[in-house]
């Protein structure tokens, strides 16, 4: 932003320092012709009635809407006698309406004017050569007619110079870059600029900036663009004086928009309150018709001055509160623009206080909001362009930052990862461990409730003398039988329908050995076959303990054993027809007693019953309770 | 005519038991009673027994070469295996090497004697434990294909009818029992467990072979 302060001074000096001073002193200027308002066709003769008139001059219209007509202008030159005569010129700075230049009453030169079928308004510089043949020698007589400006509101005659093609030709050129050639490129930059400004709002909506910068550039567009076109066929002449109006109107109310938001400030009613003045010009035109039109652009675009001062108001209260550099840099071009717009403004009307101040300058009748909206279009383009490199540039650092941060929380993760799989190491160690010590608990307490209470009993009994050698090698043969049992149940791989099919062949051995029928009805279900270890070697027990006692007292020739599931009960039966209970005072006692502990240990309940015909021990215990422990369920698995 | 028994066994007690049982029993004879297992193979070619009863922990060498020893060299002689467990895993390893059967320790003197005449009757103690085990050895024994041998060894060694026997019996329903679903008489399913028997020996041996094949030692 620092080159654009010394850019702007240049362009300024440049510009303004050729102008401070008339043209090239060599060619003569007539700075006085004398006027007379003719619609004559060729200059009327000297009688006619001659006003003499400074130039440049200003005819305003009588009455709105009436125009004026034509007028004669005539002035005289001297040619030296040494002068070289073959490339004489005159230079006109403008001449809007087009006209006519006579030379000694010959035509020289005719500009186009307006026609019935077409409008022109000239903004280019007129050099028109003179033919060597007219110039004499001495005193030369020019006439310039200048059209009638039927739709303006006042037709105004230029200083008028006189010389050499080779003087006037840089005079010329140098104007007509920056009156016609300026604007061309104006037109076209405004149009591109534009088209880029608003591609990038269509595709991203909530970029309103761009959005309202491609709306000013583009309007602006087309008001120079009713600069650049110089005719106009009549058909079409409102509609572009209306699309002019609009342009003028639309881009300051749109730059407002634009400024505002800039700084952050988003005022819809004062928006809509912008919008609705915008639409007043180009509608009080349409209505009231097209003789209004100096009317409604003197007092509408008028009014415009002030909405433009308040809006530098606004941003240079914002300067001053934000102190960011794009907010002052186009608050400098805001000032410009509206500088040069007072200017055009007093110009454009003549305004006198301006001409006394610098006629020079005012009669050149340089437009300057051409460029200082040129400047302020750049000002506006280059913010957002710098807005836009910065938003791509913060997405890298974001870009990179996000890269940091994608890395960082992949190593966390990681490391999070490595301690989660310890943690389930530790875990799994730590569930093996406990499955291992239930285990042990298991066996621990089968120990201590079977083979424990009996080897403990047993031996106080031998102790006591009670216990002959048949009986001992009975309750030993009874402990094998119960370690065997013990080890069958808690086997790793072994499910209850291993441990019971084993448990049947021993006993169907052992009661065909003493040569006691048996019947087998086993139907083992689904659902107890994920007996955990624990209620297979209980329910074991009991039958272990119902059947031993089959064969020791009961003196039975026929047994029958049966396991079933009725609903979520599962039941085993062993039935006998030997003696019952009370005949064998042997078989009351802990036996009994123990089957009914197993049996509670399993949520179960145990039921005996003893007759002289025989004996029915029935044990129902519920199978929801048969699920199996996690932990064991797992090693299982494993 | 009586069995000629030849015990291998290194606890005392049990020494003295079998003994008894076998002298206690008129159809037996015993031929020694040896505590080691070099004795016991010397003894087995001089005296040729009948049946052979052989404890597995024996002291100097592994029961299982005397077995092994007397299947080799004795092929008529019948080998029982003393066992605690009745599906002791050393069982069914017995049976591979060549037993024809088992013997609890904690049995009888009649049980003994009885077992004796039974083996040598034609028939094949077995267990659930040994016929889960022998189902298994036969499953784990059906090798996948590798390049220096492209076909297993054996499909499938076992019949059908011999598979669902193994698994009834592992299920602990007696040969009675087994013989009335199979519609069979209980003789026939002792004689189809002595041919599941001697099928674990061949396969065994096979394996060995194939093995040694493998590892390129043959």
């Amino acid at each position: 932003m620092r080159w654009l302060g010394p850019w702007l001074c240049g362009l300024f000096w440049s510009f303004a320092l050729p102008f401070m001073t008339d043209a090239c002193a060599q060619p003569q200027v007539l700075d006085h012709m004398q006027a007379l308002e003719s619609s004559a066709a060729a200059p009327p003769d000297a009688a006619a009635g001659w006003v003499d008139t400074p130039l440049p001059h200003s005819v305003a219209a009588p009455s709105a809407g009436s125009g004026q007509g034509a007028g004669w202008y005539r002035g005289g030159f001297e040619v030296p006698a040494t002068a070289e005569r073959a490339s004489w010129a005159v230079y006109l700075p403008y001449l809007y309406e087009g006209g006519q230049v006579w030379l000694n009453g010959s035509l020289v030169g005719a500009i186009p004017e307006s026609t019935p079928e077409t409008i022109v308004r000239w903004e280019r510089p007129q050099l028109l050569p003179l033919p060597a043949p007219l110039l004499k020698e001495g005193m030369n007589e020019l006439a310039i007619r200048t059209a009638g400006a039927p739709r303006r509101a006042a037709r105004h005659v230029p200083r008028v110079q006189v010389g050499l093609w080779q003087e006037l030709q840089p005079v010329y050129d140098q104007r007509m870059f920056w009156v016609r050639t300026m604007p061309q490129v104006t037109v076209v930059v405004c149009t591109l600029a534009a088209g880029f400004s608003l591609f990038i709002y269509w595709r991203r909506r909530s970029e309103s900036l761009y959005g309202l910068f491609g709306l000013t550039a583009a309007l602006w567009g087309l008001r120079t663009l009713t600069f650049v076109i110089e005719a106009m066929p009549i058909g079409s002449w409102n509609l572009w004086r209306l699309a002019y109006h609009v342009a003028t109107g639309g881009f300051i109310m749109v730059l407002t928009m634009f400024s505002l938001r800039f700084v952050g400030l988003r005022w819809p009613r004062v928006e809509r309150g912008l919008l609705l003045y915008w639409l007043i010009g180009p509608a009080w035109l349409v209505l009231a018709g097209p003789a209004y039109e100096p009317l409604v652009n003197r007092l509408w675009t008028g009014g415009t001055i002030p909405i433009t001062w308040a809006l530098l108001a606004v941003m240079s209260w914002a300067s001053i509160r934000q102190r960011k550099a794009s907010i002052m840099v186009l608050t400098v071009a805001l000032v410009v623009c509206v500088a040069a717009g007072l200017h055009d403004y007093l110009v454009a009307w003549n305004a006198p206080f301006l001409v006394e101040l610098l006629p020079a300058w005012a009669r050149q009748r340089y437009f300057l909001l051409h460029h200082a909206a040129n400047i302020l279009l750049l000002a506006m383009g280059g913010m957002l362009t710098a807005r836009f490199v910065r938003a791509l540039s913060s997405q890298e650092t974001l870009n990179a930052r996000l890269e940091e941060l994608n890395q960082t929380l992949e190593s966390r993760v990681a490391e999070r990862e490595k301690s989660l799989a310890t943690n389930f190491e530790r875990l799994a160690a730590l569930q093996r461990q406990n499955a291992a010590s239930q285990e042990r608990q298991l066996i621990m307490r089968e120990i201590h409730d079977g083979l424990g209470s009996r080897l403990f009993t047993s031996l106080l009994r031998v102790e006591r003398g009670e216990m002959d050698h048949r009986r001992t090698a009975e309750v030993l043969r009874e402990c094998i039988a119960d370690m065997r049992m013990a080890l069958d149940a808690m086997a790793p791989d072994h499910d209850f329908q291993v441990a019971l099919g084993n448990f049947l062949f021993r006993w169907q051995t052992q009661l065909q050995e003493a040569h006691i029928q048996s019947t087998w009805a086993i139907d083992v279900p689904e659902d107890a076959m994920k007996l955990p270890p624990q209620s297979a070697l209980q329910l074991l027990h009991i039958a272990q303990e119902a059947l031993t006692n089959v064969l020791k007292h009961a003196r039975a020739r026929h047994v029958r054993v049966e396991l079933r599931q009725r609903a979520t009960v599962l039941e085993l039966e062993i039935t006998d027809d030997g003696i019952g209970a009370e005949m064998s005072p042997d078989r009351i006692g802990h036996g009994v007693s123990n089957m009914r502990a197993r049996a509670r240990r399993l949520d179960g309940r145990l039921d005996l019953l003893s007759t002289a015909r025989g004996t029915r021990v029935l044990l129902q215990m519920p199978l929801a309770s048969a699920a199996p422990l996690p932990e064991i369920a797992m090693r299982q698995a494993a | 005519m009586s069995t000629r028994v030849l015990i291998v066994e290194d606890e005392p007690e049990f020494i003295r038991r079998f003994s008894d049982a076998v002298v206690s029993d008129p159809g037996l004879s015993l031929v020694a009673a040896v505590s080691t297992g070099q004795a016991a193979c010397a003894l087995l070619d001089l005296q040729r027994p009948d049946v052979l009863l052989v404890d597995l922990g024996l002291p100097d060498i592994p029961g299982v070469e005397v077995i092994a020893h007397a299947a080799r060299y004795q092929p008529d002689c019948d080998i029982l295996v003393v066992t605690m467990f009745a599906d002791d895993e050393h069982v069914v390893r017995s049976i591979e090497a060549g037993a024809c059967g088992y013997l609890l320790k904690d049995a009888s003197a009649g049980r003994i004697a009885a077992g004796i005449h039974e083996l040598r009757a034609g028939g094949a103690p077995i267990s659930p434990g040994i016929a889960r085990r022998v189902l298994a050895r036969f499953r784990a024994g059906v090798k996948t294909p590798t390049p220096s041998q492209p076909a297993p060894l054996e499909a499938s060694p076992l019949t059908a009818r011999e598979s669902e026997l193994l698994r009834m019996i592992a299920k602990g329903f007696t040969f009675d029992t087994i013989g009335s679903l199979l519609d069979i008489s209980p003789h026939t399913v002792v004689a189809h467990v002595k041919k599941i028997y001697r099928k674990l020996a061949v396969h065994s041996r096979s394996e060995a072979v194939y093995e040694a094949g493998q590892l390129g030692l043959l």
